[in-house]
């Protein structure tokens, strides 16, 4: 902690603050295109990092990091075409609200909560990284498998309206999810010999081409209509939230943090998981759980500090221990590495000074994208007035840069449209995508944890009961799953009474 | 329709002129190589190792070819998808390509089916790093040494567990080497990438982790975890006190080799120049120094030896995967 304050000195240096600006910039752009990610965003600055010294590349890396998250959420509000796994949840009620006009409420209530619940992580970061970290190691397979369960739990909210459809698109997930070459026996499944598809089904060419091309498609077929449900309508584009909508969402916002925080930490797990686990126990703890789904501003307060809680949470690993916490802090151990800087303790004892600079700009990069999306936030709605045949290809073009930019594979850009097509009849005859995008992400983080429990365990069952932390981990399944009836019960039996 | 029926007279002339133009270009190419950005194909993601690697030394390169050097990650199927890209490339010198041994002479063999790349389609150039494997446990573990950890194995078969990073990986293939040189039957727990592995390992999830040791390395230094063996001839700078598996009479040697190649069909004096370069690069010291932060142990073999080195290892795990698949296509 000494480091502390030559470190509070080295951000507030002017080349440090042009840093950060030009990061936050670049991240919130990144981050708010449809079709790129913050992963694709990180590793788009590494060869720039290269030449620079290790405190400002890591500024830049930090700062392209949470912002781009943050700017995942632009998109997914008034587009519905999240860049990134990150933010589907947001397009949950962020669109229906933009659709009917209150974009601008929406970005603005995503904005507080990406900061508050950045900051949150970053504080825990600065604060008690070392002692959290042990998180990360306490949970082995069989607990990752219980976390995907419990995630895969989410999908009964969100297909609430549906459910048939819901189980049958999560279904449908979950097969594709069996492709690619199985780690455990090196045996090929589904991937008819093409070499693309031994890692499975590439994640992002799916979700982009389910949300992003198939809301091209949509935009460009029909003449006229843009986002906005009444043209006519006025938009409006306040800066802040008015108060009783940030008071209303303040526990959302703070537990979602917290989950954000926690599942961050855990490196098998992933940003999603924590935005769909927060949308769903803010579902659950509302007085009005059917109002989400259809423009409902908890819901999108929830993903995005969940989303940004994840920030700070997966830097606690990557940098206490040296196991990056998700795929966008993998690229970060490279950015460190380049610099001699080898991630795990020795970065708080060694290199303290340009950690800490590290964490503090984090800080101020979480208030420089807030202020930005703020000040932004008017401008950016009107995306909404423009017509959709022109908005369309707009939204094509961006998808099919940024799935080919993702491993510079052309074969990832058809399967993109593919999908984009596939998403358009799904979504006219009215079958969900979220839950095939959730089981896609979760039926292998559930199938590896699964066999992983079991070549530990010689297929004894019991090893997911006899775990302190894994039973507690069964018992929240339940909940999650019994809830719904119990208090459906609760309110027949008032009704009756 | 004049205009158009010229177009459809003129064309086969001047695609003619255009291939001639062509052709005198490539006889021309090698004396004024290069003169424009030489493309750098790395087949893993970036920030990983090999990635690291590949931009320190495009870095060095530069300044000794002249141009620039572009690196581009095609990450995919372990590493495939890159070397079909290299193979596959204009053999003009303007696409090299970084190697991963074992995995890159392993795969035409075992997804012989499927494998978009031939092994001669790809020519070495010149190793940089060999990373050998190591065999490690949790600082807390009863486990001392290699032979109190195989005694152990020995008795109770099912309290040992041990990760690799993926079936058919040098990981894998280092543990079974030493499974079959102690004589074992090992519990695999299969991890995708060194990270997850490292967790479960220091969580008390898994007994023991297989691994590289430029990836571990800091881990051992700092005292987390302990490693029982290096699977290399000697000692390790970076980790000197760990004993290699032959001392304590386990004859194994296993690592993951990282160099350059260029598609086999590059014209020879082109082959010549980037190899020099090669020398010149990775005989700096500045380099070295460079790769010794990182803990990645340079073993320069340049050209034949290179290719010879690649061979025998190819030959032998052909033997040992005829003999003994460890992947099981029904």
């Amino acid at each position: 902690m000494d480091a502390l304050l030559p470190a509070l000195g080295n951000v507030f240096l002017p080349a440090a603050l042009l840093t950060l600006l030009v990061g936050t910039l670049a991240g919130v752009v990144i981050g708010s295109l449809p079709g790129l990610s913050s992963t694709m965003g990180v590793a788009l600055c590494i060869p720039i990092t290269f030449n620079m010294p290790p405190d400002l590349a890591l500024i830049l890396l930090g700062a392209v990091y949470v912002s781009s998250v943050y700017g995942g959420s632009v998109a997914a509000i008034l587009l519905r075409t999240p860049g990134t796994d990150a933010s589907i949840a947001t397009t949950f009620d962020g669109y229906p609200l933009a659709a009917a006009g209150r974009g601008g409420e929406a970005l603005g209530i995503a904005t507080i909560a990406s900061l508050i619940g950045g900051i949150f992580s970053v504080i825990v970061l600065l604060v008690i990284a070392p002692p959290l970290s042990t998180i990360a190691l306490a949970f082995g397979p069989q607990e990752y498998t219980l976390l995907a369960i419990f995630g895969l739990v989410t999908i009964i909210g969100v297909a609430s309206e549906r459910p048939l459809k819901g189980m049958l698109t999560a279904a449908m997930g979950l097969v594709l999810a069996c492709v690619g070459l199985d780690a455990f026996t090196g045996i090929q499944r589904f991937t008819f010999g093409q070499s693309e598809l031994f890692d499975g089904v590439p994640l992002l060419p799916a979700l982009i081409g389910l949300f992003s091309v198939s809301q091209a498609f949509n935009l460009s077929i029909p003449a006229g209509g843009g986002i906005l449900n009444d043209q006519s309508q006025p938009l409006q584009g306040r800066r802040l939230p008015p108060w009783q909508s940030i008071r209303r969402c303040f526990r959302t916002i703070m537990r979602s943090s917290v989950i954000g925080s926690i599942i961050g930490i855990l490196p098998g797990a992933g940003t999603s998981i924590a935005s769909f686990i927060s949308y769903n126990e803010a579902r659950r703890h509302s007085a009005t759980p059917e109002r989400f789904g259809k423009g409902e501003i908890e819901g999108v307060a929830a993903s995005e500090s969940a989303n940004n809680a994840v920030t700070g949470g997966t830097l606690i690993p990557t940098l206490t221990l040296g196991i990056p916490g998700n795929a966008v802090t993998a690229v970060f151990v490279g950015g460190l590495t380049i610099h001699g800087m080898i991630p795990g303790p020795s970065l708080f004892t060694d290199h303290a000074e340009t950690t800490y600079t590290l964490i503090l700009s984090l800080l101020l990069a979480n208030l420089l994208f807030a202020a930005l999306g703020l000040w932004l936030c008017r401008y950016l709605i009107v995306i909404t007035r423009v017509p959709g045949p022109v908005l369309g290809p707009m939204i094509l073009i961006f998808s099919v840069i940024g799935t080919y930019a993702l491993r510079n594979e052309i074969f990832d850009v058809w399967l993109t449209i593919a999908f984009g097509v596939i998403g358009y009849f799904m979504e006219r005859w009215r079958y969900p995508a979220a839950p095939l995008v959730i089981a896609l992400i979760l039926g292998p983080i559930l199938e590896v944890n699964f066999r992983r429990s079991m070549q530990i365990s010689h297929w004894d069952l019991s090893t997911f009961f006899t775990r302190p932390l894994s039973l507690a981990l069964c018992l929240l399944v339940i909940v999650a799953l019994a809830y719904p009836l119990w208090s459906r019960w609760r309110r027949r039996k008032t009704a009756l009474n | 329709m004049v205009g158009k029926q010229r177009i459809t007279q003129w064309f086969p002339l001047t695609a003619m002129a255009a291939l001639i133009s062509v052709g005198t270009a490539t006889t021309t190419l090698a004396a004024d190589y290069p003169e424009k950005p030489i493309q750098l194909i790395v087949s893993y993601g970036e920030g990983g190792s090999t990635d690291t690697m590949a931009r320190i030394f495009a870095k060095y390169a530069e300044d000794v070819i002249g141009e620039r050097m572009v690196v581009v990650n095609k990450p995919g199927a372990g590493g495939e998808l890159g070397w079909v890209h290299l193979a596959n490339a204009e053999p003009d010198g303007y696409t090299i390509g970084l190697i991963n041994s074992p995995v890159v002479e392993v795969y035409p063999f075992t997804r012989e089916d499927t494998v978009g790349y031939e092994y001669e389609a790809i020519r070495p150039l010149a190793n940089v790093v060999t990373d050998p494997g190591i065999l490690a446990v949790d600082a807390d573990s009863p486990y001392q040494d290699l032979d109190a950890f195989v005694t152990a194995a020995q008795d109770d078969p099912d309290s040992i567990t041990v990760s690799h990073e993926g079936v058919g990986g040098d990981d894998h293939l280092a543990a079974i080497n030493f499974a079959k040189e102690a004589n074992l039957d090992l519990n695999f727990v299969t991890f995708n990438g060194n990270a997850e592995a490292t967790a479960a390992l220091l969580g008390g999830h898994i007994t023991a982790f297989e691994g590289n040791m430029s990836e571990a390395a800091s881990q051992v230094q700092e005292g987390e975890i302990r490693a029982l063996a290096v699977w290399s001839d000697e000692r390790m700078d970076a980790i000197p006190d760990v004993p290699t598996g032959k001392e304590q009479g386990y004859d194994v040697e296993a690592a993951a080799s990282r160099g350059f190649a260029v598609p086999a069909d590059v014209p020879q004096d082109i082959y010549d120049k980037l190899l020099d370069v090669m020398q010149e690069v990775i005989e700096d010291p500045e380099f070295r120094d460079e790769m010794a932060a990182l803990n990645m142990p340079v073993n320069p073999i340049y050209g034949q030896d290179y290719a010879d080195f690649l061979d025998a290892s190819h030959e032998r795990l052909k033997a040992l995967w005829e003999e003994d698949p460890w992947i099981d296509a029904e």
